[in-house]
């Protein structure tokens, strides 16, 4: 219907800096019709500020973007160009009808008289272009993060995009929801669209993209076709050392004491829950959304109280630290330095007799935890909001290390966090438990599971199933399990 | 950098046109430690709203709280006849309760801050007045009076012995020197840093001995302005390094996430309040201190300039917190500016349009700058 060769986008040496911080460094890109591209590179590279700089979010500081030959300072304001973020511009208490009509120049009947009709049917036709089986008459705040993500790119879909642009949207989803959009996206590919789509996951690389772009250090430092690609190739241009997930040092459990109990617990729909954490063993914990995984995490942090049942602790005062589920909004606060994210539950650390805090004492632990786990930019005085997503989850996890706690509640641990640091969290947690921590992880994503923890079980209908050593289990139960 | 001190700047150039201006009429150093002496209130007032603006709620009750303990400080005193301790006491006691009654009121009652603390400013307003018969109180010939070495400390003209302010001094140069450390440009190692911050720190001393005279300023510093100094102090050391003070700036920031880092959230927001309440005291005890009675609403002016100088604080040597060095210098400037154009001539009933002026001028310009960096 349209020349294919007047939706090409290039990108021509493309740069950015913050202040004297030089984030993209000559970024050139040709684009064109019908390709869906997987965009990579560790925590910090800078792949959501070239999406933001497409986006119009942010101004390069040099460089040209041109759409079909035509130069444009962003495509934010292309029609034929939609931008799915991970906070995806969907209001929670409207209609999928209502959602898609937002924004978009009003379909009148006559005078001021809205045509309801008219909108909820292109709304219903783009739903099916998703595979989403749904009235458009659903309210936003009954659907799955999945079902969310694809009415976004439903959304996009329904306004004419041609180019969509994706960051990390499928990074909070649970596998099967993941699936799901990756799957439509793709649909969108075939059919012509031009995908971006920025991941950390490799397996949907391999599955859906036809090119693969790395970003290092603002650097594009790979283009290559996926064809002919594998796991090992990908990480190997990710110039990450590869982890090894399966060499877990079972013969080092010495004390297996119980730390924290939970019987017979009720909480809402959940219940009853019995669960014991040891000391030096990580316990994993999956479901679905909305079967009140994440709520188990919290009943075991004491955040939220049983209706019915204990929580047994084995000594008083049990210390306790969190990674919550949402980073965004439970996990940090923008306005405060790494440090002071950082510190937050360990204070009493560095509290004199007088109760002032010793800054230097503080200032040193922070930056050693900030180190281990990679934290860019390296200076822990860097203010929280500027941080990439990964860096972000590393903080939050950098905050529980420091406390150094009897039970660690680990939430989604690696959302979002770049290949090499993964296996970093992954050894940090395995040290842990060989220091005598009782850990829980609560996670939809399989790789946690079976990478960190000795027995894994599985939430389904308000209860958790039996405790499986992970040894027993291959792979492809695990990711059926999820 | 730039951007935290830009309004600083800006004040400075204001301070030194008004010089070139009115010569020396403006640049005489005790009439202008005099303004600062006047306005101890409105700066304790400003310390005792940012404590609870840190945690981000409002306390609109500090005015009514400093009006109410100046009539407890005079009244008790001259009206009751008691011993002056028991009234000072009684004062402190009423702002540490206000300040409890908000605390409550907002976390445990969840009452808006805004609504609750109004209600609580107008009770104790109104307090003030129905114990005066809304009448001026103060010593008459035949009642007792507050002590004299009292009256002293709130006059402009008894000054401490000055090796006090200087150790101050020092104090808050050394704190200031560890807090700048924040601003250090990531690309810079921390030997270049610490030369560069040393040499911009004996610089700015040196210009501030030579060209300004430091050491005369210091000279007519009088003991209500040692005591806001001490406070200040105090204050600064209690929101940045006590776990008190982080935790504060974490439910601010992000309320539920502190919750989830094991902050107990309420307590330390009624806490706040609490310390808002004591500081609204101090203020009040000032006001009975440098004035010797105690009028109608006498301190109800003071609300807004003091809320001027504490979101003044976001935006001196600042990235948008709350500061207590920011709220003393914001807040002396606002008064010098006014005091300038009285002097030159504009009639003292302008001081409001001033402040507001000033207030919106300097936040507007400074978010405009650090708009512009991205
Ligand atoms: N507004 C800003 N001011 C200063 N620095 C910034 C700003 N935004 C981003 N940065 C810096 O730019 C770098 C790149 O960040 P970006 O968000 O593009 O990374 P990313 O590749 O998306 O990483 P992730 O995989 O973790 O999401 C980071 O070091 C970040 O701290
Ligand atoms: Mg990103």
């Amino acid at each position: 219907m349209q020349d294919p060769g007047s939706h090409t986008l290039e990108v021509d040496g493309l740069r950015k800096s913050f202040g004297s911080n030089e984030v993209l460094k000559g970024i050139n890109l040709t684009i064109r019709s019908g390709e869906f591209i997987g965009l990579m590179g560790p925590n910090g590279a800078g792949k959501s500020t070239l999406i933001k700089i497409l986006a119009g979010v942010y101004q390069a500081s040099s460089g040209q973007i041109r759409l079909g030959g035509r130069t444009l300072t962003s495509l934010g304001d292309t029609e034929d160009v939609a931008f799915i973020h991970q906070d995806l511009g969907l209001v929670d208490a409207l209609t999928i009808a209502e959602n898609f009509a937002l924004g978009n120049p009003p379909q009148r009947l006559f005078g001021p008289i809205l045509n309801k009709r008219a909108e909820r049917t292109s709304a219903a036709r783009a739903l099916g272009l998703v595979g989403l089986d749904l009235s458009v008459d659903t309210l936003l705040s009954d659907l799955t993060p999945g079902q969310k993500t694809l009415v976004a790119v439903a959304r996009a879909m329904d306004r004419g995009a041609r180019i969509l642009i994706v960051d990390e949207a499928t990074s909070t989803l649970p596998p099967r929801d993941a699936q799901g959009v990756i799957l439509s996206l793709a649909a969108a590919a075939a059919a012509g669209a031009t995908v971006v789509m920025v991941t950390h996951k490799l397996s949907e690389i391999l599955e859906a993209t036809s090119r693969v772009l790395v970003i290092l250090d603002g650097e594009m430092v790979r283009d290559a076709p996926t064809h002919g690609l594998d796991r090992a190739a990908l990480v190997e241009m990710l110039m990450q050392h590869e982890s090894d997930p399966h060499n877990l040092d079972d013969a080092s459990h010495q004390t297996r004491d119980p730390v924290l109990e939970l019987r017979g617990v009720h909480f809402e729909d959940l219940g009853p829950i019995d669960l014991t954490l040891n000391a030096g063993e990580v316990i994993g914990i999956s479901g679905l959304p909305g079967s009140g995984l994440h709520d188990i995490a919290l009943l075991v942090n004491g955040t939220l109280k049983p209706h019915k049942g204990e929580v047994v602790e084995s000594r008083p005062r049990l210390t306790r630290a969190l990674v919550p589920p949402h980073r965004e909004s439970q996990g940090g606060f923008g306005e405060l330095s790494i440090r002071e994210n950082m510190a937050l539950s360990a204070l009493g650390r560095w509290r004199r007799l007088s109760r002032v805090l010793k800054p230097r004492r503080e200032e040193l632990d922070c930056a050693r935890v900030a180190s281990e786990l990679s934290i860019k930019p390296a200076s822990i005085d860097t203010t929280f909001d500027i941080l990439s997503g990964g860096n972000k989850q590393k903080v939050i996890f950098g905050r529980a290390l420091l406390l150094n706690p009897d039970v660690f509640v680990l939430c989604e641990p690696t959302r979002g966090v770049d290949v090499g640091t993964r296996s970093e969290i992954y050894r940090l947690i395995r040290e842990l438990a060989r220091g005598g921590a009782a850990v829980l992880v609560a996670s939809s994503d399989a790789e946690d599971l079976f990478s960190v923890c000795d027995r894994v079980a599985l939430v389904a209908d308000g209860r958790l199933q039996q405790l499986r050593p992970v040894s027993e289990l291959s792979t492809s139960e695990l990711e059926l399990m999820v | 950098m730039f951007e935290e001190s830009i309004t600083v700047l800006v004040f400075l150039l204001i301070f030194l046109g008004f010089g070139l201006w009115l010569q020396d009429t403006f640049l005489n150093v005790s009439a202008r430690m005099l303004d600062v002496h006047q306005s101890v209130p409105v700066l304790m007032l400003g310390l005792a709203v940012i404590v609870t603006l840190i945690p981000g709620k409002f306390d609109l009750s500090v005015s009514g709280v400093a009006t109410l303990t100046t009539f407890a400080v005079v009244g008790l005193t001259v009206k009751n006849e008691l011993p002056f301790p028991v009234a000072v006491g009684a004062a402190v006691a009423v702002g540490l309760g206000v300040g409890l009654i908000n605390g409550v009121l907002v976390e445990y009652l969840n009452v808006n801050a805004f609504i609750a603390t109004l209600g609580t400013g107008a009770i104790c307003t109104g307090l003030a007045a129905v114990y005066s018969n809304g009448a001026y109180l103060g010593a008459t010939p035949g009642t007792p009076d507050m002590p004299t070495w009292f009256r002293n400390f709130g006059t402009f003209v008894n000054k401490p012995p000055v090796a006090i302010v200087w150790v101050m001094i020092v104090l808050a140069v050394v704190g200031a020197f560890f807090v700048v450390d924040r601003f250090r440009p990531a690309a810079w190692s921390k030997t270049r840093w610490l030369v560069a911050k040393s040499a911009m720190f004996v610089s700015v001393i040196l210009v501030l001995q030579f060209v300004t005279l430091l050491s005369t300023w210091v000279a007519q510093v009088s003991w209500m302005l040692l005591m806001l100094l001490l406070v200040a102090l105090t204050m600064a050391v209690l929101l940045q390094y006590t776990t008190f003070g982080r935790q504060l700036q974490a439910i601010g920031s992000n309320r539920s996430a502190a919750a989830l880092a094991g902050v107990r959230v309420r307590r330390q927001v009624v806490k706040s309040f609490v310390l808002g309440g004591f500081l609204a005291a101090l203020a009040g005890i000032s006001i009975a201190a440098s004035q010797g009675s105690a009028s109608p609403d006498v301190a109800s002016a003071f609300l807004l300039p003091a809320f001027a100088a504490a979101f003044l604080s976001t935006v001196v040597f600042s990235d948008g917190r709350f500061t207590v060095g920011g709220t003393i210098i914001g807040g002396v400037f606002v008064v010098w500016v006014g005091i300038g154009l009285i002097v030159g001539g504009l009639p003292s009933t302008w001081t409001n349009v001033i402040n507001g002026g000033v207030l919106i001028g300097a936040v507007s310009l400074s978010t405009a700058v650090r708009r512009r960096r991205t």
